[in-house]
């Protein structure tokens, strides 16, 4: 048998393969990286000088009394947002989609990515048009049919809108990718298990899921990184209210305190110094899911080989 | 083709591509090269410069005129505040006729931008901040008088003292001298005021109207409030009352984004912004207890004002239901009475015959009615001293401090004049809407010149927007957290009073 360790690969020919991806890492990933970090260290604003004041930025995130609540708002928002959208729903819509009618499933597939290809101010408009308090707004409208009373969306359901909004642009991610895994399972297995009398239900649970583990992993991973980071959609319809930083997540606040400025004073080292922290929070969180999803086993070779 | 044929060897035709590329190169860098000379170091070497192009000229037939550049950014956000830009085009235009009647061989070109909405003061601010770090600021920067703390402080914009002085008799004399102190920053002059406005609270008089109100009592309306009879809980009585009849679907509308005519609701209960003594800015407790207190009884008890009004959007929620005459009044600016006819929101006769306009009210009985200005300035920047522009930008910015050429932004965009002679101008005095507010720039304060004062703002304005949105975010509890906030982020900055 063929190990893969036992190729035998030139050093030249391994870096050439490597360079490219290293110097795209490195130059988009580790130095951005390093400089935020630098920059966390200093008292940076619109004077762009590099007063280095040392940890005091970390020690003011911990002083901050604002910090625990925007935490814990970002917890919620990529929990909820990941559990029911980007990964649930998106999971979801690719079982059903591969297991009806290949045409209707195609069809489902591309309203489902609508959002995803509608630009985002663009799309949060249309929400914020869709929630508004005139009982003629889309949501009040539909609402008005069971002769229930217009409701402010925005303001007395907050979290469902900003939920809502990421979660149908986040799904279609997930349901492109599990789809493809999915239409990726052999076919004989599938027939093996309906031969030996499985039902659809046990073909999902027993086979189906156990072997779109790996992009169940990279979906969840990548999704929960790209919500920790995202704010875009909570800037454009709540902006972070009601109330005092409601829906506030921790991205947006160091985007307000960096440059969302009217006044035009800008906290770039206190904002670097909370896209720091982010950073961290994200390979926590990465580290946890590779260890949860037993990543190591996953790149084993396999056991068997399959002529 | 013999060049591009398969007979060629290759070695040859590698040599021949070789020498096209470098000879279009070298061609190509030659006439960018051309093309980035350096500009004329300042006016007066233009002088010099220009005899020797001129004697040139006679030998070797008419030469191209040297032309200097000038950027200039400037921002309405208001579209029909354009003539802040347009003025330099004008300016620019008169003086390059003057230099073409005088056989001087150098022209002055404008280059720049006149911002207008969806691009807030925000965006346009950290552009130039942005820009400024790359070295490609403008030379003159247009920007709110309250930054030139901040400006100056970082070494971004030079002061004006000299210029202003060795100009002073051809028109500096004339500007209205409580401006000079918006442009001033530890003792020196950092910017020239290119307008000012008042914030009225306008009113609809058909609502009033339908409510009763005899054409008497509509005209009494500013003259009560300038006497501080009628107070801001007068207005929620009033805007109430009217909304409860059905006359208007929304009692007041104010600003939907960040900004500063809400300080005015401070300044009426009392509220002081700035200690000229100590150079620092104030928090007047009870003033602020006070205003967060109306702002929460407007939204939550009287519900005058929407819950979203903070994060509503300038059409829907502010131009909107006050021109259509569905919100009975309106906090808002001069210019926006400029915007509505531009915008066709309004024709002159409609707005003579339907709106009102008055100061904003005192808070409380006792207290005085008030404006806020804001004088916007032009900055000449480090760039444009580096550049040895600098003397030429004041010149440009001195030929558009003129009566006539401010006035025709003035009567466009409906702000108030800067110079003395402008009061009198044949243009100016036909405004009668600006004769009509001009009474109230006897009550205005400017907010402060210090480097800090955009986070008062935010924080203001963070916690505004909160007591607006969540009813269970009580007057105390917005006070205390203000007021923390304050201290944590301002520290010494500013001064706690009673």
């Amino acid at each position: 048998m063929l190990r893969l360790s036992k190729i035998k690969t030139r050093p030249s020919a391994l870096w050439a393969f490597l360079i490219p991806s290293v110097v795209l890492i490195g130059l988009f990933f580790f130095v951005p990286v390093v400089l935020t970090f630098l920059i966390s260290l200093t008292s940076m604003d619109y004077s762009f000088r590099w007063d280095w004041i040392g940890l005091e930025n970390y020690v003011k995130i911990i002083t901050d009394p604002w910090a625990p609540k925007i935490l814990t708002n970002t917890f919620f928002y990529v929990g909820l947002t990941l559990s029911c959208f980007n990964v649930g729903l998106a999971l979801l819509l690719a079982i059903i989609t591969t297991h009806i009618n290949e045409k209707v499933g195609a069809a489902i597939r591309a309203i489902w990515l609508l959002p995803r290809i509608t630009p985002p101010a663009v799309y949060a408009l249309l929400w914020l048009w869709a929630t508004r308090r005139e009982s003629s707004s889309l949501f009040n409208w539909v609402l008005g049919f069971f002769g229930i009373e217009p409701i402010e969306w925005k303001l007395q359901y907050p979290w469902l809108i900003v939920i809502l909004v990421n979660g149908f642009v986040g799904a279609s991610f997930g349901m492109i990718i599990f789809t493809a895994a999915l239409k990726n399972i052999s076919r004989d297995v599938i027939w093996a298990a309906k031969v030996d009398g499985a039902s659809t239900l046990q073909i999902i649970r027993h086979i189906e899921l156990p072997l779109i583990k790996w992009p169940i992993l990279f979906v969840t991973t990548y999704q929960t990184l790209s919500l920790l980071t995202s704010f875009e959609y909570i800037l454009l319809t709540t902006g972070g209210g009601p109330g005092l930083y409601t829906t506030e997540v921790w991205a947006l606040y160091a985007y307000d305190l960096a440059f969302r400025q009217y006044g035009g004073i800008s906290y770039f080292g206190y904002g670097a110094s909370l896209a720091v922290f982010l950073v961290i929070i994200g390979i926590i969180a990465s580290v946890l899911y590779l260890k949860l999803f037993r990543f190591r086993e996953l790149m084993l070779e396999p056991k068997i080989e399959v002529r | 083709m013999l060049f591009l044929s398969s007979q060629m060897s290759p070695k040859i035709l590698a040599a021949t591509l070789l020498i096209v590329g470098l000879v279009i190169g070298i061609a190509i860098g030659y006439f960018i090269g051309m093309g980035a000379a350096p500009a004329a170091p300042g006016a007066t070497a233009t002088v010099t410069e220009t005899t020797t192009v001129v004697t040139t000229t006679t030998v070797a037939g008419p030469a191209k005129p040297q032309t200097i550049t000038v950027e200039i950014w400037t921002i309405g956000p208001d579209p029909p505040s354009e003539y802040r830009f347009k003025n330099f085009e004008i300016a620019a235009d008169m003086l390059n006729s003057w230099l073409e009647a005088m056989g001087a061989n150098v022209r002055v070109e404008i280059k720049g931008e006149f911002y207008v909405r969806p691009v807030e003061w925000g965006e346009y601010k950290n552009k130039f901040y942005l820009a400024a770090k790359a070295g490609k600021e403008p030379h003159i920067y247009l920007t709110g008088h309250e930054d030139i703390g901040f400006l100056a402080e970082n070494g971004y914009i030079i002061p004006l003292d000299d210029f202003i002085k060795e100009y002073w008799d051809v028109v500096y004399y004339d500007v209205i001298p409580t401006l000079w102190d918006a442009v001033k920053y530890k003792g020196k002059i950092w910017g020239v005021p290119q307008d000012t406005e008042v914030r009225p609270l306008y009113f609809r008089k058909d609502a009033l109207r339908a409510l009763g109100w005899s054409e008497e009592e509509i005209e009494e309306f500013p003259k009560k409030i300038e006497a501080g009879e009628i107070t801001l809980y007068d207005i929620l009585e009033i805007a109430k009352e009217a909304k409860d009849k059905g006359l208007v679907k929304r009692g007041l509308v104010h600003r939907v984004k960040e900004g500063y005519d809400y300080f005015q609701f401070y300044l009426g209960f009392g509220g002081r912004l700035w200690d000229p003594e100590a150079g620092k800015m104030v928090f007047t407790k009870s003033a602020w207890k006070k205003t967060l207190q109306w702002f929460h009884d407007a939204v939550w008890k009287y519900e005058v004002i929407i819950p979203t009004q903070f994060s509503g959007d300038w059409d829907k929620d502010f131009h909107g239901p006050f021109t259509k005459g569905e919100a009975l009044f309106c906090s808002g600016g001069s210019w926006h009475k400029g915007e509505w006819i531009e915008k066709g929101l309004l024709s002159e006769d409609e707005f003579k015959k339907n709106i009102g306009f008055a100061l904003h009210p005192a808070g409380e009985p006792g207290k005085k009615p008030v404006t806020l200005s804001h004088p916007l300035v032009y900055t000449i920047t480090k760039r444009a001293e580096k550049e040895g522009l600098a003397k030429i930008c004041f010149m440009l910015i001195t030929l558009i401090t003129d009566p006539h050429l401010n006035s025709f932004h003035a009567i466009k965009s409906a702000h108030l004049a800067i110079l003395f002679s402008q009061i009198e101008d044949s243009r100016y005095t036909k405004d009668w809407f600006l004769h009509d507010v001009a009474y109230m720039l006897k009550y205005t304060t400017f907010i402060p010149n210090h480097p800090k004062w955009g986070d008062y703002s935010r924080i203001v304005f963070t916690i505004l927007k909160a007591v607006e949105t969540d009813k269970t975010f009580t007057p105390d509890k917005a006070f205390e957290t203000l007021l923390s906030e304050i201290q944590r982020t301002l520290g010494d900055a500013v001064i706690i009073e009673e």
